[in-house]
């Protein structure tokens, strides 16, 4: 079961990208969307009918910012990740569209 | 440490992805978490489909504390970011720093929790319990769906860490640390999803915009 491919003894890790510093960047740039999404609804900053599309679209940025960086679905050999988020976003998509303009 | 599984070997860069068990559970876990995607996308639809039907009982603008949700949404953002530092210990082979982020990562969880609850525990007061209405049920199912998906995680990575107490950091544990983390951040994903629809919109107030 724990078969490790091993080869050196001394083998210092080397992390490639993974420094500090995206996830910081990852981190501010949630705390400013959502502050920016906040206000938008607090303020009415925003032309009245566009405030919930501006804070989804919003949404979905930090959505992506958070799966792409965090959650590494940026680097190599996560072709099944996407597969899987991608899918299941679709469904998503058209059961929203189902429920809010059929059903109910 | 490491008193049963691969006591003589190096731990390799990513040792989540070193043995074909770990590649698979990784694998697998994107797969869990597409699914997921699809079960708490089947419950906001139901709620934004529901959420303006209040049948008499409160509606959620004369409802919602954003002061508590804005704490609860902070507390989980940061609990992210902790589960994030937990990895990249992780990678780097320091058991204790995985340790230490991750008591964080579930302190932090048990803070939102708290919140959620008392917010729950206030909603019921001003009279929305969960029969209250179509936006009452959608509300506290969705809501409470994600809630419990906290619950579950803090136990699980509870449980991660005191098993890592005894077995250490070696290619068996670290996939499963790493899917802990997979898993919280997913989570904070769908928090994202519903502080947007369920509070900031409900602040709006439904067909008022249209």
């Amino acid at each position: 079961m724990a078969q490790v491919s091993n080869d050196a003894m001394e083998r210092k890790p080397k992390i490639k990208k993974d420094g500090v510093k995206p996830h910081i960047v990852t981190f501010i740039a949630s705390i400013i969307l959502t502050i920016i999404a906040f206000m938008a609804t607090a303020y009415e900053v925003i032309p009245a009918g566009f405030t919930v599309p501006f804070i989804i679209i919003l949404a979905i940025v930090q959505a992506a910012f958070q799966l792409l960086v965090w959650m590494h679905m940026d680097q190599k050999g996560h072709e099944f990740a996407r597969v899987g988020i991608v899918t299941g976003s679709a469904v998503v998509l058209v059961t929203i569209i189902a429920f809010v303009t059929t059903l109910w | 440490m490491a008193a049963d599984h691969a006591v003589n070997t190096v731990l390799p860069d990513e040792p989540e992805k070193a043995t074909l068990e770990g590649k698979n559970k990784v694998l697998g876990f994107w797969l869990f978490l597409g699914g997921e995607t699809v079960l708490f996308g089947t419950l906001f639809a139901t709620f934004i489909a529901l959420r303006d039907q209040v049948n008499g009982g409160p509606s959620a603008q004369e409802l919602f504390d954003m002061k508590i949700v804005a704490w609860a949404t902070f507390l989980l953002l940061t609990s992210s970011l902790t589960s994030v530092f937990a990895t990249m210990a992780l990678h780097k082979h320091n058991l204790k720093a995985v340790q230490g982020w991750l008591v964080i990562t579930v302190l932090l969880g048990l803070g939102f929790l708290g919140l959620e609850i008392y917010e729950f525990y206030h909603y019921v007061h001003e009279e929305l319990g969960m029969t209250t209405s179509a936006f009452s049920s959608s509300f506290y199912t969705l809501v409470g769906f994600h809630g419990g998906h906290v619950a579950f995680g803090i136990c699980w990575i509870t449980g991660l860490i005191i098993q890592s107490m005894k077995k250490g950091l070696t290619v068996v544990t670290a996939p499963k640390f790493y899917v802990a983390g997979l898993y919280w951040h997913f989570i904070d994903v769908v928090w994202v999803f519903i502080f947007t629809v369920v509070y900031l919109m409900g602040m709006i107030g439904g067909k008022a915009v249209a």
